[in-house]
This record gives structure tokens, C-alpha cells and sequence, in this order.
């Protein structure tokens, strides 16, 4: 049987290209997997390399991620994760998709680069959280504000370098001096009350910031990152490398198991470790599982977004079946806990087969329903089609991913390019639309839903037999590797260095919705304020819910902070605007 | 005609609430409960100290005492079941129980006492005595023959230090041969 590192390697010629167009500057080359190469380049030329590979090569830009090496060979390292998929001449030829990782190296006393951003818009997040975290400064950054760090966290502390603090110390959580400037509207009848982002009503931190004229929204701007947990330093000392499953679970309450699979396959293949079949297909069907739940959820707010509420209950009513078969094939209904480096911990027997297939049968017939009765009410289409465009331009310009890329007709599913657990061995369909909109997004988690049930059927009862845990592997320190996984929001991806200790040297895990956010202020753009609640649910992002809104009328230059119920409330019922 | 398809729908389903907390919650086979701890069968290894992801186990020993204490801490415990995975004697499993709620943090530490064995040689505390006795059984029903048995026994009695001393006799020769006589 071929090992993974036997079979042919996939993306040679993308790495010939830039060979062939940047010389010397591509210095080495390293696989990781047959379809994972890390290629160090010099730092100077490293934007260019990148813009190549994501404009003419068909890439997209998946991760970014810096690293401390300093103690391995005296430098820090950049790390960008490129899945290329080839430009329309080479795709011809043959399609091969490879993740090409851009590595180069920045010199410890004079830890700045070049900012890849002017170039590649989808870059802009990532850079400014290697600023924050490891003040490595890019050179030339359009955006130059904090992005995850509060605005009273101290200068000079970079959480994630590796001799960044003394664990004892404790700088005080806030200071006295006002560092956010809020804007003081005089006139009459203007009333600001002040509330949160921490507001004992909100599910979710983060302040939106939309500016509007009249009634259209002109721009937004939002803040985010208030409830940062630091899990990537904390899974670098405080767990072993085995441990972090549990804790990747747990990075997500509704697409936990995705990064449980991202991790534990970054590892496993950093490791060169074969996952027997049947693992592999226990894993499949517990993320389609977790994909049934979570597009019910989002089909249900997308309701209450509408203002059809009764549709709202049904659709959870209905989603307590998919928890209950999580319940029954795991033990619990959220943060399944089912994988180890190597495998699954549970096997999945005869009786509860039997069990999930009823329940696959009910689900249909009680979704097909009630998705029907959705998609028949009067204003579903008029309030969602051609809202919250997001262009095919930005959408390639910013790398989104999951639904909300397919719905502006790139038919990119990491299932199909990239595929990882069972995906090659069941087929499926991948299904995008063209229209762009908040009803193309939508209509496509509902297709999504009942592939998500056949594809659970058909592995359930193709599921080969044998061993479900791989026990006993080499440990080699510092081998590091890419996990990816379609979550229900689009690639969930992760890059994992172990450590010489058992525990890992550095975690980047990057959640879909990190992918989202950026591109939402273009799909806010040229709508109403009653449409903004729809079209945020519609990337259906990890934080749907804000606490408060802050809208800027630039016309009459007045802003009045509103309170996210009287939003939502608007955009269901459509008068009484809390703006007069 | 929407509304009547969903008003049919609504009437179908009824009513979906469950009368919880007036009615017991059925859960699946399997369902991750809190662990359920039995004393009797453990022996004090600290294998599911080692394996527990959020350090809900916790392993203290106080020499002067001679004698070893294992805790749960509940309110960290995450339902993982890492440590029914490793635990040698099945002292620790998961039930069915998930009504945790409690007014006072110590109700959520349990805690037991083993007594440390003592090295026969120097006298020092290196095991809990009921892991000693544990691989002592193992080592009976391993089926060495008698003579070597007994051998193997009593050097399991001792503490690490005293064991490479006593043994080194026995195993100075198969070193030195492996290595040719270059030693």
C-alpha cells in the first residue's frame, strides 16, 4: 500500500513557474504532502511571489501565520498558505491544486516586512494580527489599527513571541485614560446612550459601525476580537499536542468538530500517519452530521431575520433531531470529543446505524416542508434577492469562502479541491449559485443540507471495516503540516509545528469566518439599515449577534448609537425606523 | 396557501416542549456524563492525571504522611472520558449523570487516600501500595517459571535507585556482550 509521501507530487509546475519567473529569490523547497509545499523565498521579493501565485496562478490566499522561530535558526518566520488551483491555460492542461506555503524569514533585530496587502486585499487581517501578536511590522499596510490586542494593552508585549512574558505578570485590565474618542453629536433630540460591547444582553461581543445616507448604508466599519481566548498560546503550554483535540473542539460552538479534524489531520500528516479507512469515514460522517445542524440554525435565523418567526421554531424544533443523532453517535450533542491523533476514540455499531438512518429519513421529509413552506412565503424573496451583493471581483480579490463565495459562482468546496477524510471515496455534489445575493447564500445551505443527509446514509452503510485508531507513531519534533477541513462556513484551516517537549512549538488555527468578515463591508454597501442584520446572518458568521450599532448619517453628519434589538426589530417589521 | 401548509404543520407537531426539570431526560446509550469514580479498583497510578486535557484530576503526595491523594475537581472536567480511555482497572467511567449545579465549589472535589509502599531495601516511599500489589498480580499471571518469578518480584518491591543497583549484576554481562567487550 502507498504511504501518503509515496504518491506522485501534486503542483510541481506551480512551483516551476516561480522558479522560472523569480530566480534566485526561491531558494528551497519543502513536502510536507504529496499537495503540500513549503517554499522558503527571500523577504523582499516574497509579496511579488505571492501576488503571482494568487493572481496568475489561480491561488487563493487560505492563512497566514508567523512564527517564532528564532530558537530553531535565530529568526521569525512568515508563513503564507496559498491553495492554488492554476490559472484557466493550466487548469486546461490538467487541474492540479496544491497549497503552496510562502515562507521567508525576518531578521530578529529588525522584525519588519513588506506588506503583502496593497497587493492582495485578502492579506489585510492577517498582517495586522502579526503585528499585534508579534510585532513584526508590515512595511506599507493600508490599515494600520489594532486588530486583535485591546486599545489599553501595553506596547511593547507580543503575546505570542516566545519570550514575551513572565507568566506572573499581570498588567492591570484597564486604564484611566479615555483612549477611544466617541463622536459628540450636539442638536436636538439626540439621545447616546452608551452601552457595552460587554452588555449582559448580548450573546456576542462586537461594534458595527455603519454609515448611512438616509436610509442607505454608505459604508461599515466593525470591531471585533473582544472575546479573544488566546487558544493558540494556550495550547502551546499548557496541553500536550494530544490534548489539543479537546481543545480545538471547542474553539466553535456550532463547527467545533471542523477544527478537531483540521488539527488532528495537521498533525497527522506533519507526522506521516495513516488513518484507517473506517476512521475516516466515522470523521465524515460526523462533519456532515455537524453540517445538518448547523445550516438548520442558519435557515432558522434567516427566518427571524424575516420576521417569520412561527418558521424560526420549526426549523429548531426540527434541528433537535440532528443534535439528538450527535447525541447518539458521540455522547454528547455539541463538542463530540471523538478524535486522537491517529483516529477516532468510538466506533459506530449496528444499533445506532440503524437509529441515525430513521432519523435521516424523518429529517428529510420534515425539512423539505418546512423549506418549502420558506421559500413559498411572500416576502422571502423580495427581502433577500439581490441584497447584500458581494461582487465576484471582491469576492476574488478577499478569498471568502464556504456559502458565501459559492453564491457568487465560484463552485470552491475544500471537499472537492483539497479532499481530506472520506471525501474522494463518496460522491456528491458541490452546489454554488450565481446570483450573489443573500437568497443565492441561502438557498444553497438548504441544498447543502439534504446532500449533508445522503452523503451521511451512503457512508453509513459503505463504511468498510477494520481498526478505527492508529496506536503507536513516531514523534518527530519540529515537523509541521497543513489541516484543512470544509466547515459548514467555508475552509477551516489549520498549521501546526510540534515541539521538541510533546507539545506543539506554534497553532494557527484560522476559523472560516475570519475569511468573511472583510468582504462584509462591501456586501453592507448600497442596502438599507433594515437589510444589515439579514445580510451578517447571511455569511453566517461565528458571531451573528452585536450588541450595539452605531449609525453615522454622513449627510447630516449625526450619529445615533441604537441598541441591536430595536435593529433586529426593525428589520422584521419595517416601520417606525429608529433613526427618526 | 403557505400559511395553510405551515398552520397543518404547526398542528402536527403540537406541542414540542419538554416538561424538564418535572420529568426525567432520557439519554442515549453512551452519553457523557460525569465520571463515576470507585475507589476499590484504583490503584493510585495517576494515568488519568497524566491524560486529563483540563487538569480536572490532580495527584498530590505527602511524604511525610506516606501517603498519596487523589481529587476531580468537577467544575473543570469537560466529559472528554481521556481518563476511562487510560485508567488500567476501569476505576473511572463515565455515567449518565450531566445535573451538576451546586451551591458550594468543595461539593465538586472528591477526594481519596492511598497509603505509599516503602522501598524494601532503603525504606524510601516510591509507589502507592496498591499499584506495587497491582503489577505484582500481573507478574503472577504472566507465567514466568517460579525461580525467575520471584526475582522479578522482589525487585518490583524496590524503589528505582535500589532496582538498577540490585540488578546490575544480572545485567552488566548482556550489556557487555552486546557491545563486543568494547565496554
Amino acid at each position: 500500500m502507498m504511504t501518503t509521501m509515496e504518491k506522485p507530487k501534486v503542483g510541481l509546475k506551480y512551483v516551476a513557474a516561480i522558479r522560472n519567473e523569480f530566480g534566485l529569490a526561491v531558494q528551497e523547497e519543502s513536502w510536507q504532502a504529496p499537495d503540500q509545499v513549503t517554499v522558503t523565498v527571500d523577504l523582499n521579493t516574497m509579496p511579488a511571489i505571492v501576488e503571482s501565485l494568487y493572481y496568475h496562478h489561480g491561488g487563493w490566499l487560505s492563512l497566514v501565520a508567523a512564527n517564532d522561530e528564532r530558537p530553531l535558526n535565530g529568526n521569525f518566520a512568515l508563513y503564507y498558505v496559498l491553495s492554488v488551483e492554476g490559472n484557466e491555460q493550466e487548469q486546461a492542461e490538467g487541474r492540479e491544486n496544491c497549497y503552496m506555503v510562502i515562507r521567508s524569514l525576518v531578521p530578529p533585530l529588525q522584525p519588519e516586512f513588506p506588506s503583502v496587502a496593497p497587493r492582495v486585499p485578502a492579506a489585510i487581517w492577517y498582517e495586522r494580527e502579526i503585528r499585534d501578536m508579534f510585532g513584526i511590522q508590515p512595511i506599507g499596510m493600508p490599515d494600520e489599527r489594532r486588530l486583535v490586542l485591546p486599545d489599553d494593552w501595553p506596547a511593547d508585549l507580543y503575546p505570542l513571541r516566545k519570550d514575551t512574558m513572565d507568566y506572573r505578570y499581570r498588567p492591570e485590565p484597564t486604564t484611566e485614560k479615555e483612549t477611544y474618542e466617541f463622536i459628540n453629536v450636539e442638536g436636538e433630540g439626540i439621545v447616546e446612550i452608551p452601552l457595552g460591547p460587554l452588555h449582559m444582553t448580548s450573546d456576542e461581543p462586537g461594534h458595527f459601525r455603519l454609515f448611512v445616507d438616509g436610509e442607505h448604508i454608505v459604508d461599515a466599519d466593525y470591531r471585533l476580537f473582544y472575546v479573544h481566548r488566546g487558544m493558540e498560546k494556550l495550547a502551546e503550554t499548557r496541553m500536550t499536542y494530544d490534548q489539543v483535540p479537546f481543545l480545538a473542539d471547542r474553539i466553535c460552538g456550532i463547527c467545533g468538530y471542523a477544527h478537531n479534524v483540521a488539527y488532528s489531520t495537521s498533525v497527522e500528516r506533519a507526522l506521516g500517519i495513516e488513518v484507517p479507512a473506517r476512521a475516516d469515514y466515522i470523521r465524515t460522517i460526523l462533519l456532515e452530521v455537524e453540517r445538518l445542524h448547523s445550516h438548520l440554525l442558519n435557515l432558522g435565523l434567516a427566518c427571524h431575520f424575516i420576521g417569520f418567526d412561527t418558521g424560526f421554531m420549526q426549523f429548531f424544533r426540527v434541528r433537535e433531531k440532528t443534535m439528538k443523532m450527535a447525541e447518539l453517535l458521540t455522547g454528547t450533542r455539541k463538542t463530540y470529543g471523538m478524535n486522537l491523533i491517529g483516529g477516532v476514540r468510538r466506533d459506530i455499531l449496528k444499533e445506532q446505524r440503524v437509529q441515525v438512518l430513521q432519523m435521516c429519513k424523518e429529517l428529510r421529509e420534515e425539512v423539505n416542508v418546512l423549506v418549502a413552506i420558506l421559500l413559498d412565503t411572500p416576502n422571502i424573496v423580495q427581502r433577500t434577492s439581490t441584497i447584500g451583493r458581494l461582487e465576484p471581483q471582491v469576492a476574488r480579490d478577499y478569498s471568502p469562502v464556504g456559502p458565501t463565495l459559492r453564491g457568487s459562482g465560484f463552485a470552491r468546496d475544500m471537499r472537492v479541491i483539497h479532499p481530506y477524510v472520506a471525501y474522494d471515496r463518496v460522491p456528491w455534489k458541490t452546489y454554488y449559485k450565481e446570483s450573489c445575493d443573500v437568497l443565492g447564500r441561502t438557498l444553497i445551505r438548504a441544498e447543502e443540507f439534504f446532500e449533508s443527509l445522503s452523503m451521511v446514509e451512503r457512508c453509513l452503510v459503505e463504511m468498510p471495516e477494520g481498526p478505527i485508531l492508529v496506536e503507536g507513531f513516531n514523534y518527530k519534533p519540529y515537523a509541521f503540516a497543513l489541516g484543512y477541513v470544509e466547515a459548514p462556513r467555508g475552509e477551516d484551516i489549520h498549521w501546526s509545528m510540534l515541539g521538541d517537549n510533546q507539545k506543539l512549538y506554534r497553532w494557527r488555527c484560522r476559523a472560516s469566518s475570519y475569511n468573511n468578515w472583510p468582504p462584509l463591508r462591501y456586501m453592507l454597501r448600497n442596502n438599507t439599515i433594515s437589510d444589515a442584520p439579514l445580510i451578517v446572518a447571511s455569511i453566517d458568521p461565528c458571531y451573528s449577534c452585536t450588541e450595539r450599532v452605531t449609525v453615522v448619517d454622513v449627510r447630516k453628519k449625526k450619529a445615533t448609537i441604537i441598541p441591536y434589538k430595536e435593529l433586529e426589530r426593525y428589520g422584521r417589521e419595517r416601520k417606525n425606523s429608529p433613526l427618526k | 396557501m403557505p400559511m395553510l401548509k405551515l398552520i397543518k404543520e404547526v398542528l402536527r407537531v403540537g406541542n414540542a416542549t419538554v416538561p424538564y426539570p418535572f420529568v426525567k431526560v432520557e439519554v442515549s446509550p453512551g452519553f457523557r456524563g460525569k465520571p463515576e469514580y470507585d475507589p476499590t479498583q484504583c490503584i493510585a497510578c495517576a494515568a488519568c492525571v497524566i491524560a486529563c486535557p483540563p487538569n480536572a484530576l490532580n495527584m498530590e503526595t505527602d511524604l511525610e504522611s506516606g501517603t498519596r491523594t487523589w481529587s476531580i475537581f468537577y467544575g473543570r472536567c469537560v466529559y472528554c472520558a481521556r481518563c476511562e480511555e487510560v485508567c488500567p482497572t476501569g476505576a473511572i467511567k463515565l455515567g449518565s449523570d450531566f445535573e451538576l449545579a451546586s451551591f458550594s465549589r468543595e461539593d465538586l472535589t472528591i477526594r481519596a487516600d492511598f497509603r505509599l509502599a516503602s522501598c524494601t531495601r532503603c525504606g524510601a516511599y516510591f509507589a502507592s501500595a496498591k499499584s506495587l500489589d497491582h503489577v505484582l498480580a500481573l507478574l503472577d499471571q504472566a507465567g514466568l517459571p517460579p525461580e525467575s518469578a520471584e526475582d522479578r518480584k522482589a525487585l518490583v518491591r524496590m524503589c528505582p535507585e535500589c532496582r538498577r543497583k540490585v540488578d546490575l549484576p544480572r545485567v552488566k554481562p548482556i550489556v557487555q556482550e552486546a557491545f563486543d567487550g568494547r565496554l
